[in-house]
């Protein structure tokens, strides 16, 4: 009887060790390429970025960032926020509780601290979706000129409400706030000149993340450690190690050598691993549509016949399912995610002979073949332009690729010294590019429409104005479903497709989520459930 | 020997200046500038954000101005800081310098040491098996490209042997030492020394040939000497000379670093660097940079010659 309760008292612990371990982390450790890939970019900081946030987030904390599948926002330091009817006054309610990874409280004070520092005059902040929308904060331009002591449109309620006052109406304006990552006014201790370059990013970062700062090798990685005061809970990992990488290919041997769980692969890759057990697969639309853009202020792309015999000489659907291996979706417009396209549209599908009547039609001529010019350095999209050419070839359109990686922002944007590019766009429901679209929206573009493409279509613009200021959720998605069918029905571009992304993790990692947002995200990946398991 | 060594320190100073003037102007030709590593062209694109990071890079300067200044600021020991990451570009360049010696150094070492000692070996037996099967494993060695050998590395040893580490210069895991970073150190140095090895074997096989044929050899042997002596004590010292030129030539390699090996191996060095630093016009990163592989490379150069007096007796310098 003594060695039957022995045995049961031992059974009994062995079996709550596991269960006390996850209550404390015990989770493992995580090492992984967070940066690899579309998205990442190693060694970067709030403020500064252009990409990377997936990891950044894992230590800062904006008051909203994207939901798990980019399709909407998710409450982070906010947990609700609302507006008046014309979109310029935006109210902010704070999340109770939350602490500093110092332990300090975090209060409306430090957003408004936040803004003020970045836009200080002499700020070395830079990173462009995040200024842009505070920049439209009331009394901003005033304050970053240094002829105000204060930026006007920030008002502290209280400890968890603000207030934030637009110059200008905007119903997407929360959107406009994903990479504004809040910094703490009590641990800052660098002038907002040094934003750029202050050590204090790498050394002894604050922030209010599911992590906390521990140990940072330049040129090797970042590791964190769970952040115990973390609103959603303490995460159950023991580590998180993002490791760097030159290239994508290394991240993928050291995968594949068990030196790291997670990692960004190209599509060729993960059609591999996917078939093996030991390793999960994760994908997801890039939110980069890929196409081809006319130089309307060129007579012979005018007429929508050429336009859409482009669309109907290409295949498409052959192009993303053999040349691209199945890692891409075709699109009808520019929208990426579906939600965004109309119920019915023309899906252009593969016909040549229609595109060689459109183009007889239209009198199509040419003395020599177009240049079809391009930013994109990979083999995946060498793949796709060989093809294009091909297909195009094919109903009498001569062209040949060139790629110009480095030059290409010099002249494109203003219009000249292209005829077709072949590029992508990424943007979200709430970063619709209208600007690309509407008449006026690029004013150093040569030509009178000052559109990115040199045209100029007045019911466009129309529905662009109402997209701009509906507030309504539903409504505007409508207006975006509508956008989408007028782009699709004229042929305004050459909307090819939007490709998948893929992440691979080991198949010891339990509770991952990962998505391939926009520049990193950021977006709500849910870190703190994250574990490994025991060998 | 100092008059010598006064002249070639003068003589290098218009060559540096030359060579930032050259580096500057290629830079400043070529398209685009660090403005477009801010704007993704994915993202959408805002006219005004990047005339802000031009004009907070002074990109909004004419180029004799930035030229000017940066001069000015290099002469005093300031290059500046990078574009890119904000830190001083002497700090960046240190750090991975530190990395590139190490790598290439150690390849370099154990490179010159077997090739050497290679090269000894066949050229004291021509047309022998060993000399035949290891002459031709040199030219493999030489004409295989780094990052293939690299890869195949990589396979064998990492993903399906797991004996080395797939990159990085240290564990994750565990606190930095010695030993962690010699582990890893072993492959990528291990692949460059190929190159070294195939090279310098050649080299002193084709040097102890020359030697070994010549008439004080023949004379030395003729008077009965031990075998032994003619080849430790005439034949070798003597074959060693071209090879030194060679080493001389290659110290340069040391600090340029090895950009495919560094890439897939991820070692953090000056190949890496420099093709981070172009890919984002990151100006003062080029520049610096430029200056202290010029600053090296006449410096190993003079230091060769100065090498070469000392060796040969015959050679002299006024």
């Amino acid at each position: 009887m003594k060695k039957l309760l022995i045995f049961v008292t031992a059974l009994a612990m062995l079996l709550a060790l596991p269960a006390s371990a996850l209550a404390q982390g015990g989770g493992g450790t995580l090492v992984g390429g967070f940066d690899v890939g579309p998205g990442g970019l190693s060694q970067t900081h709030p403020w500064i970025q252009t990409a990377g946030n997936t990891w950044l987030i894992k230590i800062w904390s904006p008051l909203v960032s994207y939901n798990e599948d980019i399709s909407g926002l998710a409450p982070q330091l906010a947990t609700e926020w609302s507006s008046n009817d014309d979109s310029t006054v935006w109210t902010f309610n704070l999340r109770e509780g939350v602490v500093w990874h110092d332990g300090e409280p975090f209060t409306a004070d430090d957003v408004r601290f936040t803004f003020e520092f970045v836009l200080s005059p002499g700020s070395t902040a830079t990173a462009p979706v995040g200024m842009a929308g505070i920049k439209t904060l009331l009394g901003a331009e005033a304050f970053s000129a240094g002829e105000a002591e204060s930026i006007e449109g920030i008002n502290v309620i209280d400890d968890l409400t603000i207030e934030l006052t637009l110059a200008v109406p905007d119903p997407r304006f929360p959107y406009k706030l994903v990479e504004a990552y809040i910094l703490p006014e009590h641990a800052i201790d660098f002038p907002p000149e040094d934003i750029a370059t202050a050590e204090w990013w790498f050394s002894t970062p604050i922030g209010t993340g599911p992590f906390m700062h521990d140990e940072f090798v330049r040129d090797q990685f970042w590791a964190v450690v769970p952040n115990p005061n973390y609103w959603n809970g303490a995460p159950k990992l023991d580590r998180l190690i993002n490791r760097y990488f030159e290239d994508e290919t290394a991240a993928t041997l050291a995968l594949e050598a068990g030196e790291i769980q997670f990692t960004y692969v190209s599509g060729d890759v993960a059609l591999r691993l996917a078939e093996n057990d030991n390793y999960v697969i994760y994908q997801g639309p890039s939110g980069v549509t890929n196409y081809l853009i006319f130089n309307m202020r060129e007579e012979r792309f005018q007429d929508v016949r050429v336009r859409q015999a482009f669309l109907y000489a290409i295949d498409r659907e052959a192009i993303a399912e053999i040349v691209l291996g199945g890692t891409a979706t075709v699109v009808p417009c520019l929208a990426a995610y579906p939600a965004m396209w109309p119920e019915e549209y023309n899906d252009y599908a593969y016909n040549p002979d229609l595109a060689r009547q459109l183009l007889e039609e239209a009198g199509w001529s040419q003395d020599e073949p177009i240049e079809i010019v391009t930013y994109y350095d990979s083999q995946f999209h060498a793949d796709a332009m060989a093809a294009m050419q091909q297909f195009l070839a094919d109903v009498g359109i001569e062209t040949v690729p060139r790629v110009d990686a480095e030059g290409y922002n010099s002249y494109f944007y203003t219009g000249e010294g292209w005829s077709i590019s072949y590029r992508g766009l990424g943007h979200t429901a709430g970063s619709y590019p209208f600007q690309y679209y509407e008449t006026g929206g690029y004013p150093d573009a040569v030509g009178d429409a000052k559109t990115l493409s040199g045209a100029s279509y007045p019911e466009l613009d129309e529905l662009i104005a109402q997209a701009r200021s509906e507030a309504d959720p539903d409504a505007y998605m409508g207006l975006l479903q509508d956008i989408c069918a007028f782009q699709n029905e004229n042929a305004i571009e050459g909307s090819l497709w939007t490709a998948i992304r893929f992440a691979a993790t080991t198949n010891d990692v339990q509770d991952f989520y990962w998505f391939p947002g926009p520049a990193g995200g950021p977006y709500e990946d849910h870190a703190e459930l994250w574990t490994v398991a025991a060998e | 020997m100092l008059k010598y060594l006064a002249r070639r320190l003068l003589a290098s100073i218009p060559v540096l200046i030359a060579v930032t003037i050259i580096i500057f102007t290629l830079v400043e030709l070529a398209p685009g500038d660090v403005a477009d590593r801010y704007i993704n062209p994915e993202i959408s694109y805002s006219e005004e954000a990047l005339q802000a990071i031009r004009e907070r890079f002074g990109l909004d300067q004419p180029a004799p101005v930035r030229y000017i200044k940066w001069a000015t600021n290099a002469l005093q020991g300031e290059m500046g800081r990078s574009y890119i990451s904000g830190e001083p570009v002497l700090t960046m360049i240190g750090r991975r310098l530190g990395n590139s010696l190490l790598l290439m150094s150690t390849a370099m070492a154990f490179g010159v040491l077997v090739g050497v000692a290679l090269g000894v070996f066949v050229g004291l037996r021509q047309y022998s098996f060993w000399d035949v099967s290891l002459t031709t494993l040199s030219f493999v060695g030489i004409s295989l490209p780094a990052f293939i050998s690299g890869i195949l590395a990589l396979y064998l040893f990492t993903i399906h042997w797991r004996i080395f580490p797939s990159g990085g210069m240290r564990s994750v895991h565990t606190a930095p030492s010695v030993g962690d970073t010699v582990y890893h150190l072993i492959l990528p140095a291990g692949i460059l020394s190929l190159g070294y090895i195939a090279t310098f074997m050649r080299y002193t096989r084709f040097s102890m040939l020359e030697v070994i044929n010549s008439d004080y050899v023949r004379t030395a042997t003729a008077k009965g000497l031990k075998r032994r002596t003619v080849i430790w004590r005439h034949t070798v010292p003597n074959a060693l000379l071209p090879v030194i030129t060679m080493i001389g030539l290659s110290v340069p390699n040391l600090v340029v670093g090895a950009v495919f090996i560094e890439t897939i191996f991820s070692w953090p060095g000056m190949g890496t660097l420099y093709l981070d630093a172009v890919g984002g016009r990151d100006v003062p990163l080029i520049m610096g940079m430029n200056t202290v592989i010029a600053l090296v490379v006449l410096g190993a150069n003079l230091l060769t010659d100065l090498a070469y007096g000392l060796v040969d007796p015959r050679i002299r310098y006024d």
